[in-house]
């Protein structure tokens, strides 16, 4: 059941066209833009059709993350298809499992087609162990994405969550240096993207596609981003506002079904 | 009255087959009482029909039935478990108000995706065709209508085909057609001992296919039994005569009314009445007797103040 539930999640995220414009053609779109303008590179760095090919795969994921979850979880709240779910045999686990399923599945597109646009296009070239080891890392690397995504659908409304979500992302893109290279920010930008996970995440692409390991700081810091979404969809979703007539929070230690009444 | 399947079952059954045991079941809203020390039992295979008006507690009674709310006193006790429990093995299965489908899917899709949630269901296909939904299985769910969204909810209760099906305003929006096939199609279940706990506002769906009839005001109960013991416990009948000039009436068994030169009882008895009448001396004309509609019954039972839905608050 979890399996056809997070296929149909997926499904329909690809029947968005939305979600094909931003999160897969316009990544690819860009990547094809600037690395054509940009695509000599900094002596000493990476080639600028890499570096691009990296931050541009980044973009996408995480755009594919949110999109998936926020808004998503938000529109369901409002439509009752979550409370739909609280009145069937299903757990709040299986629901969440099949969501976080989905939101990494819709991050792959992204992160497999730029690469292959940028190896066919502009002729990239990375060892095979590199291609494998930058899809793999930065797909569960896009974990801290999908989650902050339902600990946006599970804070903010149906009206809130889009406009939230693509903001967060707009300033996460380029405060994390994925529009531009985060070696030209001024020192203080620089500093702050070091702490986002939007920079970390492509910072993995980076080192791995440089030949190097990911460091210790992008690992924790990733980590430390997820674990702290993680932390916050939770109460939301434990304290998220009632409908109506509200139940009230139930003694027991753990509550199967969320909270709110479906039938007011 | 008229197409009634089976008839009513309470009493001839086993006491211990009742998917729904309420005892003295409270629920409170901060000072509200939603719910007040409510008793009621369902044996299997009834079609019972929840009435009342908005703020009775009817709404609040489903959540409590769905698990969706816990009670402040009293047992509630579904196909023989707590309400959750019954829920999450797939006993039981709603259709409620406020919730709607997942978006983004087509309308074969979501009925599959309910098929694998419950233990003994029906086939997609089979629940897709008693909703009549057949010729939009590959539409998307957001490009459904009012009614055809209703008949989606009740092609997902259809496909669970549990033991208890709970419904909550389950023809709102339906248009004629679709509430004969939603009726037929629960007669189906009812005969082969499903119970059916339905609230609605459409008292003459309640008439002709509710086996039982429960009142709710103010979260009691105030009148359970048939259609026809419900109506007679309203009053079972009005006499209406014209009076051309203004008479003393006797002492008739009812509640007399006056308007527009008519005189209007609200009775019981109205054998008694007319008996009264025809032996007194005042003028009437034009004399005729109604049986009550389960409408009047209602309105005279839960007092006209409760039906326009203002009579929120409680004296508890």
């Amino acid at each position: 059941m979890t399996g056809y539930f997070a296929r149909l999640e997926c499904l329909r995220m690809l029947r968005d066209p939305r979600y094909l414009a931003l999160a897969v053609v316009a990544p690819i779109g860009f990547y094809l833009l600037f690395a054509s303008l940009f695509g000599g590179g900094m002596p000493g760095r990476l080639p600028g059709t890499v570096e691009i090919m990296v931050a541009m795969a980044a973009y996408g994921a995480i755009w594919g993350a949110l999109s998936a979850t926020g808004p998503r979880i938000a529109h369901e709240r409002a439509g009752g298809w979550l409370q739909q779910l609280q009145a069937m045999p299903v757990a709040a686990r299986q629901v969440m499992a099949a969501k976080l399923a989905a939101g990494m599945t819709v991050t792959l597109p992204a992160l497999v087609l730029v690469c292959l646009t940028a190896a066919v296009v502009k002729g990239v070239r990375l060892d095979t162990w590199q291609w494998a080891t930058l899809l793999a890392v930065m797909w569960v690397g896009s974990l801290p994405f999908v989650v902050m995504g339902v600990a946006i659908g599970f804070v903010v409304g149906a009206e809130a969550a889009f406009p939230l979500s693509y903001g967060l992302y707009m300033a996460m893109a380029a405060l994390g240096g994925l529009w531009v290279p985060p070696a030209q920010l001024p020192a203080a930008l620089r500093q702050l993207a070091g702490a986002l996970p939007s920079y970390r995440l492509a910072d993995l692409g980076w080192r791995i596609a440089a030949g190097s390991a990911p460091s210790a700081a992008d690992v924790a810091i990733l980590a430390a981003w997820t674990a702290g979404l993680g932390l916050l969809a939770a109460l939301a979703y434990r304290r998220r506002p009632r409908r109506r007539l509200g139940s009230g929070p139930r003694p027991g230690p753990r509550r199967r079904h969320a909270s709110s009444p479906a039938a007011a | 009255m008229c197409g009634r399947p089976g008839g009513p079952h309470h009493g001839a059954m086993d006491e211990t087959d009742a998917p729904i045991i309420l005892d003295r079941v409270t629920k409170r809203f901060g000072s509200l009482t939603a719910v007040d020390s409510l008793s009621l039992r369902i044996p299997r295979g009834q079609i019972v029909a929840l009435l009342g008006p908005n703020g009775a507690g009817k709404s609040t009674t489903v959540s409590l039935l769905m698990g969706l709310a816990a009670p402040d006193g009293g047992e509630v006790s579904v196909c023989g478990e707590r309400p959750g429990a019954a829920v999450s093995r797939g006993r039981v299965a709603a259709m409620l108000q406020d919730c709607g489908p997942m978006p983004g899917v087509r309308v074969a899709e979501l009925v599959e995706l309910t098929r694998r949630m419950y233990p003994a269901p029906s086939p997609t296909a089979a629940a897709i065709e008693v909703a009549g939904l057949a010729d939009m299985a590959q539409r998307r769910v957001d490009r459904l209508s009012g009614g055809q969204l209703q008949r989606l909810k009740f092609a997902l209760v259809a496909v669970a085909d549990p033991e208890l099906m709970l419904l909550d305003e389950p023809t709102v929006a339906m248009d004629v057609q679709a509430r004969a096939g939603f009726w037929s199609a629960m007669r189906t279940y009812a005969a082969a001992g499903t119970t059916i706990l339905f609230a609605s506002h459409y008292l003459d769906e309640v008439e002709r296919n509710a086996d039982r009839v429960v009142v709710m005001a103010h979260g009691r109960v105030v009148a359970d039994g048939t259609p026809d013991e419900v109506r007679a416990a309203g009053g079972a009948a009005i006499v209406r005569f014209r009076l051309p000039q203004p008479a003393a009436l006797p002492r008739l068994p009812g509640r007399v009314t006056f308007a527009d030169g008519w005189a209007r009882v609200d009775t019981a008895d109205p054998d008694l009445t007319v008996r009264m009448l025809a032996a007194s001396d005042v003028p009437w004309r034009d004399l005729r007797v109604y049986q009550t509609s389960l409408d009047e019954s209602f309105l005279a039972l839960v007092g006209t103040d409760g039906a326009d839905g203002t009579a929120k608050e409680m004296a508890s």
